[in-house]
């Protein structure tokens, strides 16, 4: 299967004269995997998300996602990139002036679907997640958990090419984490839609095979 | 209350504005037929040896843009009561020309002394009285009004600049975590910022309304029951149907600034 993403010789750093995070890393993740990427506190597994959305341009070396060097891309292509990535964050990231529903659609707003598309996928997702009694309420009044799921609704809403997924169920308890899994997990064997999730710690109860990822002392290793 | 309070700290500030913008319209338009009144009230004495007509004296100066001859009769006729006829005769032979010459603008001291100069030039032009000191003073106090109104509407413009700058700093932090959300998801700039636009742009027409309707108030309200002869004799100058439409654009323009400026700032923040 083809590769999804590839870094070499990647270097990850906030800022031009600060500490590398990140350093001369290599690694690919296929199509349809499901990765886990776990570390201590502090290891750079955010920062590495984060520059496989773009939101952090790599300092040396390449990191190539979905065809497109971030180190080296136009922002018109890495907004057109993030189209087809699904991202989950630990602190959900919605959009607390917005429905439910509204939230799950956004991208499908962002892609330019008509109203109407976006209420029948909105019907969908939400049912998809058991969420459907709640999609006219705002976040703020959903648990913890719902919002996650309202979160997952959101990455799967485009059918993405890949998911990442930060500490996705950091802040839940056991019940609510097992449905984020479930969930996760359903979207990477049913649409072969490719999974990164940074964790602290992988979940006990896991029906897929995946690979596991570390990051120790600034590099990337596979976990056999 | 909050949506009410957001929309006012926007609203107040660029109404600021275009209240300074519209009187200074209507400041400049009043002031331009005070200046045409003062042009007109205006003349230079000029004497001559001989007879001279308009284009004499227009070809001297081009400011000058009237001469009117004054009656050495009607000079003499007080003096020569109970003198003869061939000694008024005398008198009169003796006597040089008189004319009243009007200007085509109000021009400065400066520019007056000049005019004078152009026609002392001339062997025809004996004596040239410009009544420079009434004239200049009424100038100066002319140009003092003027200068601290501008400067009133200009500080009142950058005191209000301020506030939206200041207001524009409350909608970016309550914008922003839309903003980077939708911008994580491959949003584009305009998508983005879609929202912003539309309160803003908004506000602008609601601004433009409640200035024009504070105008047209002043002008058919106010204006006319005032009392006040300038006010009443000018009200067509205090708010013209033209005058919305350099309200509006004025209003549009300084929001798309105002939104381009929070847009760009929260340009690629992180979370």
């Amino acid at each position: 299967m083809s590769n999804v993403i590839n870094a070499s010789h990647l270097t990850l750093a906030y800022d031009n004269g600060a500490k590398e995070i990140i350093k001369d890393a290599n690694f690919n993740i296929k199509k349809g995997e499901f990765v886990f990427i776990t570390g201590p506190s502090g290891s750079g597994k955010s920062t590495l998300l984060k520059a496989l959305y773009g939101q952090l341009i790599p300092r040396e070396g390449n990191l190539i996602v979905g065809g497109l060097d971030l180190a080296n891309v136009r922002q018109s292509k890495l907004q057109e990139l993030r189209t087809h990535m699904g991202i989950i964050f630990q602190d959900y990231k919605l959009v607390n002036e917005w429905t439910v529903a509204k939230n799950v659609v956004l991208p499908l707003m962002i892609a330019g679907y008509s109203v109407d598309v976006q209420n029948t996928q909105a019907q969908r997702l939400l049912k998809h997640v058991k969420l459907s009694e709640h999609s006219d309420k705002y976040p703020m009044e959903l648990s913890g958990g719902e919002q996650q799921r309202v979160g997952v609704a959101r990455a799967l809403a485009k059918n993405p090419v890949v998911i990442l997924a930060d500490e996705p169920t950091g802040n839940l308890d056991d019940y609510s984490s097992n449905v984020i899994w479930d969930l996760m997990e359903n979207a990477c064997q049913q649409l072969e839609t490719t999974v990164l999730v940074v964790t602290h710690k992988i979940p006990t109860i896991f029906s897929l095979p995946y690979r596991h990822l570390i990051i120790e002392s600034k590099g990337v290793y596979e976990v056999h | 209350m909050k949506f009410i309070k957001n929309h006012l700290m926007f609203i107040l500030p660029l109404i600021a504005i275009l209240l300074g913008i519209e009187f200074f319209l209507v400041f400049d338009r009043t002031t331009d037929s005070y200046e045409k009144g003062l042009k007109e009230g205006y003349s230079m004495l000029v004497v001559t040896k001989k007879p001279a007509t308009l284009s004499d004296f227009k070809a001297l100066n081009i400011h000058i843009d009237s001469s009117k001859n004054i009656k050495r009769e009607d000079i003499v006729s007080d003096v020569a009561k109970g003198i003869s006829k061939s000694t008024t005769k005398e008198i009169l032979d003796a006597l040089p020309y008189f004319y009243n010459v009007g200007l085509d603008s109000y021009i400065h001291t400066t520019g007056l002394e000049k005019i004078k100069s152009d026609l002392e030039a001339d062997k025809n032009v004996k004596k040239v009285e410009t009544f420079g000191s009434s004239y200049s003073s009424a100038y100066k106090l002319f140009a003092f009004i003027k200068f601290t109104l501008k400067l009133f509407i200009g500080f009142m413009g950058i005191v209000s600049l301020f506030l939206i700058i200041k207001q524009m700093e409350i909608w970016k932090y309550a914008h922003k975590e839309r903003m980077q959300v939708m911008e994580i998801f491959g949003a584009p700039l305009m998508l983005r910022s879609g929202v912003l636009f539309k309160v803003a742009i908004l506000d602008a027409f609601i601004a433009t309304l409640l200035t024009s309707l504070f105008f047209l108030y002043i002008k058919f309200q106010w204006a006319a029951t005032s009392g006040i002869d300038i006010m009443m004799q000018k009200q067509e100058e205090l708010f013209r149907m033209t005058d919305i439409g350099i309200l509006l654009a004025s209003a549009l323009l300084i929001v798309i600034i105002a939104v381009y400026s929070v847009v760009f700032s929260s340009k690629g923040v992180q979370e």
